[in-house]
């Protein structure tokens, strides 16, 4: 079992709410990734759940029954922190084993519990040495080891990868997913990395100025963020003002059929990511505009293109275009996303501070 | 080559001084200006084993004792006194380690005396008790000092890890906050022995002459005049406190204070 609800939570932190009316529930099995800023309130949110912390107000339920009278050894949610912070006067296998000690388990369930674990982890032969004897990465995953070992309802991981250098980190990804998959715990993770948070979670949350902004599965986040800064977060920068016309999105940059859109006359922001954008020359590709700025990036090449008073920023594989150079581009219609009505224009939020 | 240089520097200049303190134990006549003694012998090693051999015993023991219980207790109290100053900040805070200071820096013939007059009305003075309690003027602000260091880069993340991983609060204290300072409570329990081992002054004032510690057997024969029963007694005195340090060497400059994080 392991059923996360967190409901109205609020978290205050120095005297400073820094989490208002979180609201989250993870199903059994799901693997869920809390990604936001760094002085976000992420950490908070996970030590409140393991009970390091105790909330302003609000309820945090496992399997149905509020955990909130429950010091943290009782909770069965385990917490892995940023750093490995293995205890120096053990070995591998005895820090694997605290849990199992402090919960007084027989010695043979022990050692098997330690040697299976050991395996699922990729750490088998390691068990003998002594913490500051092995690697950042066989550091980290022995704190993962150490705390799936005790088969928690729920897991809480702060920011796993973010210790391990770019190599380190895609195979410790992978293993996450992998041990996630197995052994199917319900696990509640905090990034700051957007692509960490894209490629491993079921779902995601993104936490913008200490509220839940927008949850749902990485698709929808990325390709169908809910407002502009939620756009922004994931890269988006391309905002373009128009208004809602016969089923169809009129702008500077022309109309484009919006069927979906239930809105009529007021002012509406779109937007469209800059790898959505086509380069082309011929007429297939109606936006004229011009040449800011080019950087190479790899991969693709960044354009500033002003298309008359919008400017844009187009991601294209196309290479050789030069400042101060004409240019047509396509925006296909299909990957404009016009934010729903609510959030333009965006109101300033009173008394939402930064709480870094 | 250079390691080897360093080593026997350092040896010698911990050695050197206990090769006039050995001539001297082991002479029977050593005359101005003769470098070596003129006359070799067992004499002084023959009094302070035979003649004055239950006395130093038992001088011996009350110095073991008096030391491990003062070095006991200054833990007991350096140990949260020096997490709550290195972890937390609260009012009065310099205030403490100003009063904390002030033992060491007022002469121990004062706090002595001072504290005399207090100790007899208490009943304690020329008791075990009272002897400790003096010495722990003395010791415990050290080990305060000691522990505060300590705790000055104690990471509590470790403690909140043991607490989600199901350890108790109780458990914390004794299966990680212990282990993980243990180097550091070494230091302060031999420092305080150490103190308490060499304390003659404050011994002699609140002993009142019934708490025969060690040194206040020294005293005596060194007043004596016999320099070669000074000397052999002076080697007694050293070798417990040597014994202390080594028992305790692995844990000075230790590396196994350093966690992972």
């Amino acid at each position: 079992m392991g059923i996360l609800t967190l409901s109205k939570l609020a978290i205050a932190y120095g005297g400073e709410t820094v989490i208002h009316g979180f609201n989250l529930e993870v199903a059994e099995g799901e693997l869920v990734s809390l990604l936001g800023p760094s002085g976000a309130g992420k950490t908070t949110i996970l030590k409140t759940v393991a009970g390091l912390l105790a909330p302003a107000c609000g309820d945090i339920r496992i399997d149905g029954r509020s955990v909130l009278g429950l010091p943290p050894e009782k909770r069965n949610a385990v917490m892995v922190f940023q750093k490995p912070l293995l205890f120096p006067f053990m070995n591998v296998a005895q820090n694997i084993g605290f849990g199992l000690r402090m919960q007084g388990a027989a010695r043979t369930e022990t050692r098997n519990r330690i040697r299976d674990i050991l395996e699922l982890t990729r750490l088998t032969g390691l068990e003998g040495r002594k913490v500051h004897e092995i690697s950042g990465g066989q550091q980290q995953r022995v704190a993962l080891a150490r705390a799936l070992v005790l088969k928690p309802a729920i897991l809480l991981l702060d920011e796993p990868l973010s210790n391990l250098d770019a190599n380190l980190r895609q195979q410790m990804r992978e293993l996450i997913q992998d041990i996630q998959a197995e052994t199917r715990v319900t696990t509640l993770l905090v990034t700051h990395d957007q692509s960490e948070a894209l490629t491993i979670s079921h779902r995601i949350g993104l936490l913008l100025g200490g509220r839940l902004r927008q949850v749902g599965t990485p698709q929808d986040l990325f390709h169908r963020p809910i407002d502009r800064e939620v756009a922004e977060f994931f890269g988006g920068c391309n905002f373009i003002t128009g208004r809602i016309r016969g089923g169809a999105f009129g702008c500077e940059l022309g109309s484009f059929p919006a069927p979906d859109v239930k809105a009529n006359g007021q002012p509406l922001t779109a937007t469209i990511r800059p790898e959505d954008i086509l380069v082309g020359i011929d007429s297939d590709y109606p936006i004229p505009g011009r040449v800011r700025k080019a950087s190479f990036e790899g991969a693709a090449i960044r354009l500033w293109v002003d298309c008359g008073d919008v400017p844009l920023v187009v991601l294209t594989p196309h290479s050789g275009l030069t400042p101060g150079q004409p240019v047509r581009l396509r925006l296909p219609a299909e990957k404009i996303r016009i934010f729903p009505p609510s959030s333009l224009p965006n109101p300033p939020r009173k008394g939402e501070g930064d709480p870094d | 080559m250079k390691r080897l240089l360093f080593g026997s520097a350092v040896a010698g200049a911990v050695l050197l001084p206990f090769v006039p303190l050995g001539l001297w134990a082991f002479s029977l006549r050593w005359y101005y200006p003769d470098l070596l003694p003129e006359q070799w012998g067992l004499r002084a090693w023959a009094y302070v084993f035979g003649t004055a051999g239950t006395q130093l015993t038992e001088a011996l023991v009350q110095s073991v004792m008096v030391a491990a219980v003062t070095a006991i207790l200054s833990v007991a109290g350096g140990v949260p006194a020096g997490r709550a100053l290195g972890l937390y900040h609260f009012r009065g805070k310099d205030l403490l380690s100003m009063v904390l200071m002030l033992p060491i820096l007022v002469p121990p013939l004062c706090v002595a005396m001072g504290l005399h007059l207090w100790l007899l009305r208490m009943g304690l003075a020329a008791t075990f008790g009272g002897v400790v309690l003096i010495h722990l003027t003395a010791c415990l602000p050290y080990a305060v000092f000691v522990m505060w260091g300590v705790f000055s880069n104690y990471n509590l993340e470790f403690e909140d890890q043991a607490r989600s991983l199901g350890a108790s609060s109780i458990k914390v204290v004794f299966q990680v906050m212990i282990p993980l300072t243990f180097p550091g409570i070494v230091v302060a329990a031999l420092f305080s022995f150490l103190l308490s081992w060499s304390q003659y002054l404050s011994t002699l004032i609140i002993g009142g002459g019934k708490i025969i510690t060690l040194p206040i057997l020294l005293f005596a024969l060194m007043g004596s005049g016999d320099r070669p029963v000074a000397a052999a007694v002076s080697i007694v005195f050293v070798i417990p406190a040597l014994a202390a340090l080594a028992v305790s060497a692995r844990y000075l400059g230790s590396r196994r204070m350093l966690g992972v994080w």
